[in-house]
């Protein structure tokens, strides 16, 4: 029910002024064949070069062919815009435990960077992915540039439900599919898959020259690993494999350590190849998150 | 080990509940999660233990709740007999007439006694041995003892007897065998199973069957019928399969009156009439064709004289008169009758006539002058009587039942009779019936018979009025009657009986009873001055006292006994009832019920402990 946060009126007050910030130039060298469509308003001189067969008259400098008599064609350090896509995990461990409602803090924290990435006029788009039924699901939607059309992720971010498998490879898959530009992909996930998956995911998408953000979400209880004492067998929600556990302090312990562990594996992973990595434990802790963690994606006042 | 109460095993129900209820207990609510990435991996093995894991409490209560179902399920050991320096051992044999058979050359006594010789010379030194055998009795020939010789004496001095074998003499044989780690039982035929399980030998009981199917022919019964009136009529049957050659020779007075080849059917019985017979005595009947079983080959009876003599009846009823005189007149037509009511007797009208027989129904035998009498529904002293009446009645039963005969035991069904006085008997009178009230346990003697000096006294204590002897249904009264009246009647120096029946002669000092094998003995009289044998052989007794000779012939038949063509079973093969019994012998049952009782016990203390153990570590004041 988190999710519903990202609609209300104080919570989008706060990223108001808050400003997705990327590594890669917004700017493309306008003037060359393949660039026309990204020509537009806030063109600023950048160089000259001569002019070769093929090249736009309309960047042709006639006042230097005028005094030089020769073919000088301008060059524009020309903004552009660059896709953010938002893919958040809508598996089932994503809805596990259940009050600790990691989808929606997973929901709220990519429709908050989605409404931020929109300060720029940035196409934007929401992707929640899962495995259901032995086959990869990618739900999208359309990308949104404006935030006067925020409001139409809302049925989509209230709407979503979790099931299935964490397919993150699959996915990435299927966005590469696409051609799209390179852009931004923000992947929010509690990552709860073996290692091999989500590196394989993020590498892929890092060789198709995407920037790639990881918000890697978990439960409180999950972190703490404070579950009732007494013996159970758990049930693994996605590949229904269960365990005889028994839950003690000690126990509780070593569930922290093995959380700390897998987070600091995918940090170190995101490290060696320049992915930002943000963490976001505990629903209960949106505020703090926001404050601590958008930072470390780029997000400036 | 087995159980005595096998049902209640029903009872480990109850584990299946504790187990339920351990396994409800143990099962682990399964926890869903996000990833299993997050919980430790265990080992397989550890997995398994922890699956079994050993719950002390609950292996504690299991315990106990076993122990209490095996104990009230009757849980028993078998533990074999300490076998002793010496063991005891008993010979029992079967003395029954069956034993005396002739199986090729020996009979099937002599077969058993080398048998019982053998078993005696190969036991070690130090065994020892009781000799028993059982008839109609059970006796025990040679107390236990160790001397060889006197047990090979005991064994090789038994004899057949022609009697029948009864079950319950076997009975009282074995119990008498008790003590005995080894019983060997040499009979000609199977015991019954429940007379076996009834006795419970401690030992083991090693059966010997002895004798195989053999031809067999016996006279059944022998009727002289009326001399110079009716034929007599011989019983013959033929228990063999096949058909029988019999030559049959009859004797009346000495001299022959029959003698014929006969050949009998298989499986079948004939009648052979002969006579009429010219006078009474004694007619001797015998079957001169050898078969396997001598005793049942001879027969007596004796033919009622024919010399005329007086009978008086009396009763106040003229019917009853009618009927006693038909009675007298069947057992021997040469009587001459005189039916008087005693309320019309005067010994002046009649004088000083002396009767043979004088039948009286309800009434005194005052003035009666008579050689036997014979009171039927005796009358009960009256005040105007001058003398204490011979039989004194001393109660009533308004509606008496005929339950047994001394020669035929118990009758299947009682038969009703009319009211009935009870007599006090005098220790001279031998019951004959006994019978007991409608509703009454006290049973009284229904009809006797007795000597005294003034002579041959009998009663018969109902009332036979409304031809109550002529019923159909009450044939057991009449028939009663009637052997009651050829006691009065018989010469008194001439019995004839059954072998193992009782036989009483009047003697007032010692006397000598010469037995059909020729051995004599030496009769004491008891207080009523009689002496009394139980002839066990068939044939001729001759009993020399002060009062003179009386000759007692015995006869022999049974048909059971006699049937040697039935089939045993082959030799060490037992019927499964006796090889339980045998396997049930070697062992002592050693019951476990209290053992169990107190292994459970041990249990709930041990898992008190536990409970206050854990109470203490969980710090809570009380379990």
């Amino acid at each position: 029910m988190l999710e519903t946060r990202a609609f209300e009126p104080a919570f989008l007050q706060r990223l108001d002024g808050l400003v997705l910030g990327t590594k890669r130039a917004r700017t493309v060298r306008a003037g060359r064949r393949n660039a026309g469509r990204v020509q537009g308003a806030g063109i600023e001189p950048e160089n000259f070069r001569e002019y070769a067969e093929g090249d736009d008259l309309r960047f042709l400098d006639w006042n230097a062919f005028a005094r030089l008599d020769d073919l000088t064609i301008r060059t524009f350090r020309a903004d552009r815009q660059v896709e953010i896509t938002v893919m958040v995990d809508a598996s089932a461990s994503m809805a596990i435990p259940e009050r600790d409602d990691k989808l929606g803090l997973a929901l709220t924290l990519g429709a908050g960077l989605a409404y931020i990435g929109m300060s720029e006029n940035d196409p934007v788009r929401l992707a929640a992915f899962s495995g259901r039924h032995g086959a990869h699901n990618l739900e999208t939607t359309p990308f949104h540039r404006r935030r006067e059309s925020y409001i139409s992720f809302r049925p989509f971010v209230t709407g979503l439900s979790c099931g299935g498998e964490t397919r993150l490879a699959a996915a990435a898959g299927e966005i590469l599919l696409e051609r799209r530009h390179p852009g931004i992909i923000i992947v929010i996930s509690d990552f709860l898959v073996s290692a091999g998956d989500y590196e394989d995911a993020l590498a892929q998408l890092l060789a198709a020259r995407h920037e790639v953000k990881v918000v890697h979400v978990m439960g409180d209880q999950e972190c703490s690993g404070s579950y009732p004492p007494g013996a159970y067998r758990v049930r693994d929600c996605e590949t229904g494999e269960t365990r005889e556990v028994t839950f003690g302090p000690r126990e509780a312990e070593a569930c922290r350590e093995r959380v700390e562990q897998h987070a600091e594996r995918l940090h170190g992973f995101c490290n060696r190849r320049g992915v930002t990595y943000a963490s976001a434990f505990g629903a209960s802790h949106l505020d703090e998150i926001m404050a601590r963690e958008f930072p470390r994606l780029g997000v400036i006042a | 080990m087995g159980f005595l109460e096998p049902a209640n095993l029903i009872y480990a129900a109850s584990l299946a509940l504790l187990v339920l209820i351990y396994l409800r207990a143990r099962a682990r609510p399964t926890l869903e999660v996000s990833s299993l990435i997050l919980f430790e991996p265990v080992p397989a093995p550890v997995a398994r233990s922890r699956i079994l894991r050993v719950d002390l409490i609950f292996w504690l209560e299991l315990l106990a709740l076993c122990a209490l179902t095996l104990a009230a399920a009757g849980l028993y050991i078998r533990r074999p007999e300490a076998a002793g320096p010496h063991r005891n051992r008993a010979l029992v044999f079967d003395l029954g007439a069956g034993m005396g058979a002739l199986d090729g050359r020996i009979t099937r006594l002599e077969e058993a006694k080398r048998k019982a010789l053998e078993i005696v010379a190969s036991a070690p030194a130090g065994d020892e041995f009781s000799v028993i055998g059982y008839a109609l009795d059970a006796a025990t020939i040679r107390a236990r003892g160790a001397r060889r010789e006197e047990v090979r004496t005991a064994v090789t001095g038994l004899r057949p007897l022609a009697v029948a074998a009864r079950p319950a003499a076997l009975r009282a044989a074995l119990i008498d065998a008790r003590g005995a780690a080894e019983v060997d039982l040499f009979a000609d035929r199977m015991p019954p199973a429940n007379v076996l399980a009834d006795a419970r030998p401690d030992g083991r009981v090693n059966f010997h069957l002895l004798g195989a199917p053999a031809g067999n022919l016996a006279i059944v019964a022998l009727d002289p019928g009326v001399p110079r009136s009716s034929a007599g009529r011989c019983v013959i049957r033929n228990f063999s399969m096949r058909p029988q050659v019999c030559e049959l020779r009859i004797d009346a007075g000495g001299k022959e009156v029959f003698h014929s080849s006969l050949i009998a059917e298989p499986r079948a019985q004939m009648i052979v009439p002969y006579g009429p017979l010219i006078g009474g005595g004694i007619v001797h009947a015998r079957i001169l064709t050898p078969d396997a079983l001598a005793a049942d080959n001879e027969r007596y009876a004796l033919a009622p004289s024919i010399a005329q003599a007086h009978a008086l009846v009396m009763s106040p009823e003229a019917g009853v008169r009618d009927d006693l005189a038909r009675i007298v007149l069947a057992i021997n037509p040469n009587f001459i009758v005189t039916s008087a009511d005693p309320s019309l007797f005067s010994a002046s009208k009649i004088g000083n006539q002396r009767f043979d027989l004088a039948v009286l129904h309800d009434c005194s035998d005052d003035g009666v002058n008579a050689a036997a009498k014979l009171f039927i529904f005796p009358e009960p002293r009256l005040e105007r009587s001058k003398r204490p009446p011979l039989l004194p009645v001393v109660g009533t039963a308004a509606l008496a039942e005929l339950q047994s005969r001394e020669d035929a035991s118990m009758l299947g069904t009682a038969v009703l009779l009319g009211p009935a006085r009870v007599v006090e008997l005098p220790g001279w009178m031998d019951p004959l019936a006994r019978g007991a009230g409608v509703g009454e346990h006290n049973s009284f003697a229904l009809a006797a018979t007795g000597r005294n000096p003034d002579g041959e006294v009998g009663v018969i204590s109902f009332d036979i009025r409304n031809h109550l002897l002529l019923d159909p249904d009450r044939m057991d009264a009449l028939v009663l009657t009637i052997d009651t009246l050829r006691r009065l009647v018989a010469p008194q120096d001439l019995r004839i009986v059954s072998t193992g029946a009782f036989v009483s002669v009047p003697s007032f000092g010692r006397a000598t009873l010469i037995s059909p094998d020729g051995s004599r003995r030496t009769l004491i009289p008891d207080q009523w001055g009689r002496v009394r044998f139980r002839p066990l052989d068939a044939g001729r007794y001759n009993v020399i006292g002060e009062g003179g000779n009386v000759q007692v012939f015995a006869n022999y038949y049974d048909a059971a006994e006699s049937d040697l063509a039935a089939i045993p079973p082959p030799p060490g093969r037992p019927s499964p009832r006796l090889a339980s019994v045998s396997v049930h012998g070697e062992f002592h049952v050693v019951p476990a019920a209290l053992a169990l009782a107190a292994l459970a016990l041990l249990f709930f203390v041990a898992e008190s402990a536990m409970l206050t153990r854990r109470a203490a570590r969980w710090g809570a004041g009380h379990v």
